[in-house]
């Protein structure tokens, strides 16, 4: 495979994204195409080994990720499992997957992306991360680069042959682990299918089986459906993110089935907890519950009086 | 104070004015979303699915304190107004393509109870005490504008957030309150926005009108929507940056179409 260009200094491009710093259009373009070739020889489902400590949605919330990292350890002292919903919503979505991309292309056994269903030019386009990019950079060439990349994001991970870890949830199509081995997935979420179930679905603890929604598109998953997932499978634990939780995780189903969120006071005015899951060797899992980092409050403040000083008040707000 | 304060053990979120003339109380209460219990208990009470997002704590109210009359918007009596049947339920866009390749599969044994996912409620707030809304039109009981565009000073302001959903990425649905309090006069806005990519936008406005001196309340609510393409082409022709436009309602709203406005006033003892 061959290396990045001389002029791209992965641990130097990581000490300026810790520093909340972008970088270059033309370097940002080097790494996903990287990142590609890294992420297209890993299987749809990713086997790796405990300890390692499993991440839920991020939603560009770039100083809460910081706040991850000092609560449970940097890269590459602590392994860790991200399981989508890296942008959209935050502030700072260029920031966040910059520096998630360049720790999996630096320690690329000990940092683990999988897809979430925001990692999708679609659903860019609505949330945030299209007009972050086009605003930041001037055009938006970089939500190119960093959209035809998700496309190679793996669906899911397996931990210890036991802890089966995706971002939404089970699909009706779905029964055995093989059948996501051979999903071809390097693609644009598609609308339907199994693709689309694993990143979106949710639990439904108030029914046994598969549900169908009533918008008409998407399924929930009951108790019965998670069991015998886990019996067909070997496994103990599903582990899956993508459901705001006041919290910051939830476990249902006899403790069959648990949710990680890692974006604390979600979109700047939640107010939840956030969490990250620390799987130890034994299988035994631990939360690490957390609040938003204080950042967050110095960097609103600082942009409000921003605003004051050219004449705009957000805090009165003259609206008929 | 109003009927959804008195479970709380703490003034915790609570924010207050009185006006000068001592006539007038305007309260807000702003807390994190509700916890999973909570949730759970709300849901079975009023028999659908929650939005993600549910301020269920959060409230603001306007009270008349020599007769202890209120008005007071709060998420569980919006979401209470929502549909519970089919009816006039959305579907999303790909909702045709779900029904083609799901065809017969024998895995799906259950679909939810049908009820208005969109979330869209005719909402125009709880009141309490003496005093009968009596139907006007806005010629007679006019929202002053003229008055309310006026730089006055504001002495109370605040934004409170009833629920929110992103309708699994297909849009969104947000119902939210302002309220602006300025020496003579103040006004209230509950705002339902609905966004269904591909499908529709949808407005829901109810407007709480108040002259600290009087003993009038006037309300307005008013209803818009327009189809999803009709704006964006509108947009479009706009020269609006048409994704960025399609998610502020402000920009928005001029561009749909009025289906119901209905004005009200209630005099108070």
């Amino acid at each position: 495979m061959p290396g990045l260009p001389a002029s791209v200094d992965l641990d130097e491009c990581i000490a300026r994204l810790y520093r909340k710093e972008l970088l270059a259009d033309s370097v940002i373009e080097a790494i996903c195409a990287k990142t590609k070739e890294l992420l297209m020889r890993e299987s749809n489902v990713v086997h790796i080994q405990a300890p390692v400590t499993v991440v839920g949605d991020i939603h560009g919330q770039f100083f809460d990720m910081i706040e991850i990292f000092k609560i449970g350890g940097y890269c590459p002292d602590t392994n860790y499992l991200f399981l989508g919903d890296y942008v959209d919503r935050g502030l700072f979505s260029i920031e966040t997957i910059s520096l998630l991309v360049c720790l999996k292309l630096r320690y690329p056994s000990r940092v683990h992306l999988i897809r979430g269903n925001h990692e999708s030019r679609g659903v860019t386009q609505s949330y945030g991360f299209y007009t972050e990019c086009s605003r930041k950079y001037g055009n938006p060439a970089v939500w190119h680069y960093f959209t035809d990349m998700f496309d190679y994001l793996s669906l899911s991970c397996v931990i210890d042959d036991q802890i089966f870890c995706v971002h939404g949830g089970l699909s009706p199509s779905i029964h055995s682990i093989d059948q996501i081995k051979i999903i071809d997935r390097f693609r644009e979420i598609p609308h339907e299918g199994p693709m689309a179930d694993l990143v979106w679905s949710d639990p439904d603890s108030d029914r046994d089986e598969f549900s169908l929604s009533p918008r008409g598109a998407g399924y929930t998953f009951g108790a019965q459906v998670v069991k015998k997932f886990l019996e067909v499978n070997s496994m103990t634990h599903i582990l899956r993110a993508h459901q705001l939780c006041n919290e910051g995780y939830m476990v249902m189903f006899d403790d069959r089935l648990s949710t990680v969120w890692s974006a604390p006071n979600y979109c700047y005015r939640c107010g939840n907890l956030a969490s990250v899951l620390e799987v130890g060797p034994g299988g035994e899992r631990k939360w690490n519950v957390f609040d938003a980092a204080p950042e967050n409050e110095a960097h609103r403040l600082e942009q409000q009086q921003q605003q004051q000083h050219a004449g705009n008040d957000p805090v009165r707000d003259y609206f008929l | 104070m109003a009927t959804n304060g008195a479970q709380s053990p703490s003034n915790a979120g609570v924010q207050s004015i009185t006006t000068q003339n001592g006539a007038w109380r305007i309260t807000t209460r702003k807390l994190p979303i509700l916890k999973a219990e909570p949730i759970d208990a709300l849901s079975h009470e009023i028999g659908i699915p929650i939005p993600e997002m549910i301020f269920g704590d959060n409230y603001a109210t306007i009270e008349y304190i020599p007769s202890g009359w209120s008005i007071s918007f709060n998420a569980r009596d919006a979401l209470d107004r929502v549909s519970k049947t089919e009816e006039g339920m959305l579907q999303v866009a790909v909702a045709e393509d779900w029904k083609k390749d799901r065809e017969g599969r024998e895995e799906v044994k259950q679909v939810v109870k049908p009820f208005d996912w969109s979330y869209s409620t005719d909402y125009r707030g709880t009141t309490a005490g003496k005093g009968e809304w009596v139907e006007t039109t806005h010629e007679r009981d006019p929202i002053r504008t003229d008055l309310l565009s006026r730089p006055d000073p504001i002495l109370f302001f605040d934004a409170v957030d009833l629920y929110e959903d992103e309708l699994a990425d297909n849009g969104i649905a947000l119902l939210s309150v302002k309220v602006r309090v300025m020496p003579e006069r103040l006004l209230m806005l509950s705002r339902f926005f609905l966004r269904l990519d591909g499908v529709v936008v949808r407005i829901r406005d109810t407007r709480v009108y108040v002259e600290h001196g009087g003993k009038k309340v006037v309300r307005q609510y008013t209803a818009k929507e327009a189809a999803y393409e009709d704006v964006k082409e509108k947009l479009r022709a706009r020269g609006e940056h048409v994704t960025e436009a399609l998610r502020d309602a402000n920009v928005v709203a001029p561009l749909l179409r009025t289906v119901t406005d209905v004005t009200e006033v209630v005099e108070l003892g």
